[in-house]
């Protein structure tokens, strides 16, 4: 079960995407947990979270962003200039970041230069930076221009009526994923927390009914799995990660990640569209509104809250708080979150790093070994 | 932080700095000169900023002004909100409320004081903030959030949209400091039907959030008057932008940042406008005579820095230009898109800019969302760098208007949008003929890049390419 | 009983043999490219010295980035641990640790029974570490020994422009070539050192008594300097030589190992 999901979430061009493609369908990537999938699923198109894991270097990254510029986007321009994604028929760029959204011209500059480097669909899709009604209201329409954008370049018709199904369909994904992260926050979870990444990054790469059938037979199974004792329960929160090799050196022998607030973890799955009313309002009001992301300026004490909420359910005994090197809106939130969280009592550890190959596994595993060290003394001194 | 930086809070300091430094011309040109012996660490500072004349001693006047206002705004019963220099400041003084820009302030302290804002910039990574921020904002930023500044009453930016680091700082100071925090947000476009709507909204509910600060209503007719005064110094700088374009440029190397400081600190009140109208006067002079700005009157280059300046101590910067012969025409943060400076009218590019009209409330807050959404970054920087009104447009276009021999690019090693685009900025500026040059300092923090490092690339540039 | 600590450094291991909580030999060596191999040489000469074999140490705690590769331990403990645990046996009233290493620092706070309170070590490249020191004596033609005295003699000590150890390394080759006078060039280096290391302390808070181990430890331009900036007096530790806290730490930890219990 758990290698279907394994290649999914770690072969780019997986068996799923090129079955689709060979069955004469399209694929469009989105980079950002913004852009509602369920348009493209409804358009009968396969929306694909673009990523920049496997790239092994980056200089074809480095050629068009400048230096201080995070890895994540540049993993992703180097994939793309290696022609690791010209399965894609289409690109949905969001200005989630500074740097993120400046893949945009880096990618069409490249490709420019590097024949098919950049799908025929490219889409600049905003996003406002506060959840209200105005910005709902902006949102709403900017959604509805990317639809035209679709129907127009693709030669589709987006009914509400699909979307409906669409949206129905991927709330059951979110029911599913619920019933996934209780059984990963169970005393003794059935999974680890590498497996967990694995299984909720592929939802991101393959279709959705085949997604939500493995993922329902996957959790059957778990339900019926001994669980795994005598471990660390550490939380992990920060920037973008799905370097399932890193939450690999975390959990060690010692350690569990039995929760997450992260981009391309649990963040995008809690949480449900309205199945009634205007689609297009609803999806941009969900995904506008829900997303825990410190882009949202102001917003703080309400992520800070979700995270209580996840350490008490989940019985944490330590946040690791991650950010990629030059990331400051998750490298700073984590300050924030550390001195709150300590001051309640909750061990953290900040970490920073490099998006891309694995690399300082040795100083990463250093600190992390600390942590859990520094959480073990703590148990023995309170019994 | 050092016990002795503690002593003093970093406002009051300040002001006392620039106040004394406005005073330093009152008696004879000898007691000047004996003076500036007993300052080793600001005389050339001093000597700089007075050297267009009457212009530069309004100039520090108003500098100390600002200074004034923020530790006094208690005293005075005002709310004080800290901002950012791409906010037009002009809402604030409409409603009575002192701002506090920080980037202003920390070129202030970089320009004077021997080790710049070292230390504030180190006192966020203490606290948490990432040491990858943009300098501009953390220079005066540590200052408050370690406690020796004025009360801040709340914090205001616009800037998400246009710069995340910028504005991530005001929400990590915000909820650091446990103040309001209100934020303009800015979409990626600039000139169609759903964005003026979009500001529109937002500047409503910008005003509804002062009120509640306040506790007062904001009051249409002191609006109305600051936007008045605002459209009197948009006229003086249309007249310097102008004077800009003839050879020899006869503006002072100095008036670019002169012209976007005063607007910075002072937009739509009398302040600026005198500080205006005298750089007005000694640039017609100089334009009559048909003289160069430069102190040395000859001109062997003229420069474009497509993005912001270097704010090394003592304004090493601009000596090095004037030194050399390089006149300065002008950064992304001088020029300010309103519908009668020069660029707008020779590219047709009216959309582009803004019209002040307060007819009625309607439209005055329709102005202030343009005004804002045309400030320096806001505009440039919002959108991929290629589209219609945006950074490459923009460059080459001024660039071009002002005879520019060359192009330079200069940030902060955390300004991470230039950074993502800067590459692709110079190969298109390069092929139409601009020699483009990136430079790898920050502008506010001398320990990324010395300044000696700095001036021997720029000069080895200008070598290289035969400028020279 | 016999409990051992081997601490596998970058630039050098160390390993300490200890009974009833005293130390009985330790030795500290230049670091092999592999660090098993630092491990079996260092823990051979501290054995040879104390006059023992690996059959007489009933438990032995392995430390530092070498750490898992080394063979005869019984456990692996991260060095921070081991430093916290280490500085408490050598400075009993310690609370805050700063520890400058060869490739890393860390700041940590201990509770009053030596437990880890809080730790953050340094993120981005060598400025701050030992390496930064290393570099910047090689230039100027001195031992890491005579760089740390520099800073008393030193009249005007210049201040580094840059962070980075490229470019300070550069200003130091521009300042001899100026001919600054040594005293002050080192004193400087010295001092932003300590700058550097002061923004990471201060984010932990910092604790009475604080105490510097590592071998950084032993440089007192650096440690002089490091006080002024924290504006805290930093304990010094006479005990033991500040480089071997690590291992200390880890025998201790073995030692524990052995009684059942954490004392």
């Amino acid at each position: 079960m758990i290698k279907q999901f394994f290649e999914a979430s770690t072969v780019i061009n997986n068996k799923y995407v090129s079955q689709w493609k060979k069955n004469g369908k399209k694929v469009v990537g989105y980079t950002c947990s913004y852009v509602p999938d369920e348009i493209f699923h409804a358009a009968g198109i396969l929306p694909f979270r673009i990523r920049g894991f496997g790239s092994t270097d980056t200089t074809i990254g480095d050629t068009y962003f400048g230096p201080f510029i995070c890895s994540l986007p540049k993993c992703m321009l180097q994939l793309a200039g290696e022609g690791k994604f010209n399965f894609l028929d289409g690109a949905i760029i969001t200005p989630g970041c500074d740097s993120m959204r400046r893949l945009d011209e880096c990618w069409r500059k490249a490709g420019g230069d590097i024949a098919g480097a950049i799908p025929p669909f490219f889409f600049h899709f905003g996003v406002p930076h506060k959840f209200s009604d105005y910005t709902i209201k902006w949102f709403t329409d900017e959604t509805r221009r990317l639809i035209a954008a679709v129907e127009d370049h693709f030669k589709v018709k987006v009914n509400n009526a699909d979307l409906k199904k669409s949206i129905k369909l991927y709330n059951k994904s979110r029911a599913l994923l619920d019933r996934f992260e209780a059984l990963r926050t169970m005393d003794t979870p059935p999974f680890t927390g590498e497996e967990a990444l694995v299984v909720i990054i592929a939802g991101t790469t393959m279709p959705r009914e085949d997604y939500n059938a493995l993922l329902e037979k996957f959790i059957a199974d778990a339900e019926k799995s001994p669980g795994i004792k005598d471990r660390v329960r550490l939380m992990l929160v920060g920037s973008a990660n799905d370097d399932i090799g890193m939450v690999r050196v975390i959990e060690g022998t010692k350690a569990l990640v039995v929760a997450d607030n992260l981009c391309f973890g649990s963040r995008f799955y809690t949480d449900r569209v309205e199945e009634e009313g205007d689609p297009v309002f609803e999806l941009s009001r969900r995904y506008l509104g829900h997303n825990d992301c410190p882009r949202m300026y102001g917003d703080y004490q309400r992520r800070l809250g979700i995270l209580e909420q996840k350490v008490r359910k989940a019985n944490i005994d330590g946040v690791i708080m991650q950010n990629i090197r030059f990331c400051d809106l998750h490298g700073a939130e984590n300050g924030l979150f550390e001195r709150d969280l300590e001051a309640k009592g909750i061990p953290c550890m900040r970490l920073e790093r490099e998006y891309g190959p694995l690399v300082e596994t040795g100083r990463m595993k250093m600190r992390v070994d600390a942590f859990i060290e520094r959480i073990q003394q703590k148990r023995r001194a309170v019994a | 932080m050092r016990k002795e930086t503690r002593e003093y809070k970093f406002d009051w300091m300040l002001w006392n700095t620039f106040l004394a430094a406005s005073h330093m011309k009152n008696g004879t040109d000898k007691e000047y000169r004996s003076a500036l012996k007993y300052i080793p660490y600001f005389n050339r500072i001093l000597e700089a900023i007075f050297s267009p004349g009457e212009p530069g001693k309004k100039f520090l006047e108003a500098c100390a002004k600002y200074a004034e206002n923020i530790v006094f705004a208690k005293e005075r019963g005002h709310k004080t909100a800290v901002t950012t220099f791409c906010f037009s400041p002009a809402i604030f003084y409409a409603m009575d409320i002192v701002p506090i820009c920080l980037e202003v302030l920390t070129v202030m302290m970089t320009f004077v004081y021997r080790r710049g804002t070292a230390e504030f910039l180190d006192y966020c990574n203490e606290v948490g903030f990432t040491e990858t921020s943009c300098s501009s904002q953390r220079g005066t930023v540590g200052a408050y959030l370690a406690g020796i500044g004025t009360d801040v009453d709340m914090f205001v930016t616009d800037t998400p949209g246009v710069c995340d680091t910028n504005a991530n700082a005001f929400s990590f100071a915000a909820v650091y400091l446990n103040k309001p925090f209100f934020q303009l947000d800015m979409p990626p476009d600039l000139t169609d039907s759903r964005t003026n709507e979009y500001h529109r909204e937002d500047f409503r509910a910008l005003i509804r959030f002062l009120e509640e600060q306040t506790g007062k209503k904001l009051d249409p007719e002191r609006l109305k008057e600051n936007l008045l005064e605002l459209e009197k110094q948009d006229e003086i700088i249309a007249a310097l932008e102008d004077l800009a374009r003839l050879v020899p440029c006869p503006l002072p190397v100095s008036y670019n940042f002169m012209i976007y400081a005063s607007r910075f600190f002072f937009a739509g009140t009398p302040e600026g406008t005198v500080v205006l109208e005298s750089m007005l006067k000694v640039a017609r002079e100089n334009a009559a005579k048909n003289i160069s700005g430069l102190s040395g009157g000859v001109e062997k280059l003229r420069s474009f820095f497509c993005y912001i300046d270097h704010y090394a101590q003592n304004m090493q910067f601009w000596n090095m230009l004037d030194q050399n012969g390089i006149c300065y025409q002008g950064n992304i943060l001088s020029h300010f898109w309103s519908h009668n400076a020069p660029h707008v009218a020779h590219y047709h590019k009216e959309e582009a800019a803004y019209k002040i009209n307060t007819g009625n409330m309607d439209a005055i807050i329709d102005s202030m969302g343009m005004i804002n959404s045309r400030m320096p970054m806001v505009k440039s920087i919002r959108g991929p760098y290629d589209a219609p009104n945006m950074w490459l447009e923009d460059t080459l276009g001024l660039a071009k208007i002002y005879n520019s021999d060359f192009i330079v690019y200069n940030g902060t090693p955390g300004c991470r949008n230039t950074w993502g685009m800067v590459k692709l900025l110079a190969r298109d500026t390069e092929k139409a003929g601009f020699p483009t040059y990136i430079m790898y300092a920050d502008a506010f923090d001398a320990r990324v890049q010395s300044w000696e490092a700095t001036e021997e690339r720029f000069m080895e540039f200008l070598k290289v390419r035969r400028l020279v | 009983m016999f409990a051992a600590g081997c601490d596998v450094g970058s630039l050098t291991s160390k390993a300490v043999v200890m009974k009833d909580g005293k130390i009985i030999e330790s030795v500290i060596i230049k670091s092999k490219a592999r660090p098993w191999e630092s491990a079996d040489e260092v823990m051979n000469l501290v054995l040879s010295k104390a006059g023992l074999t690996m059959k007489d140490i009933q438990s032995c705690v392995g430390t530092g980035y070498g750490r898992d590769k080394i063979s005869f331990i019984n456990e692996a403990v991260s060095e921070i641990a081991c430093h916290g645990k280490g500085a408490r046996w050598l400075v009993p009233s310690v609370r805050t640790v700063i520890d400058i290493g060869g490739q890393d620092c860390k700041a940590l706070r201990l509770d009053d029974k030596g437990n880890m309170v809080k730790f953050i070590t340094n993120d981005k490249c060598a400025s701050g570490t030992g390496r930064f020191l290393e570099v910047m004596a090689k230039v100027m033609h001195l031992n890491l020994d005579e760089l740390g005295e520099m800073s008393a003699r030193s009249r005007q000590p210049i201040t580094f422009a840059s962070a980075c150890t490229v470019w300070a390394q550069a200003d130091v080759i521009q300042h001899l070539n100026d001919k600054v006078p040594i005293e002050d060039i080192a004193a400087g280096v010295n001092n932003a050192m300590a700058s550097r290391m002061s923004t990471l302390a201060n984010n932990i808070g910092l604790e009475k008594d604080v105490c510097m181990t590592g071998g950084v430890a032993k440089n007192s331009g650096v440690v002089n300097a490091l006080e002024k900036h924290l504006g805290i007096r930093i304990k010094r530790i006479r005990r033991e030589d500040p480089q071997l806290a690590g291992a200390i730490g880890a025998a201790l930890f073995a030692a524990e190992k052995v009684s059942g219990g954490a004392k």
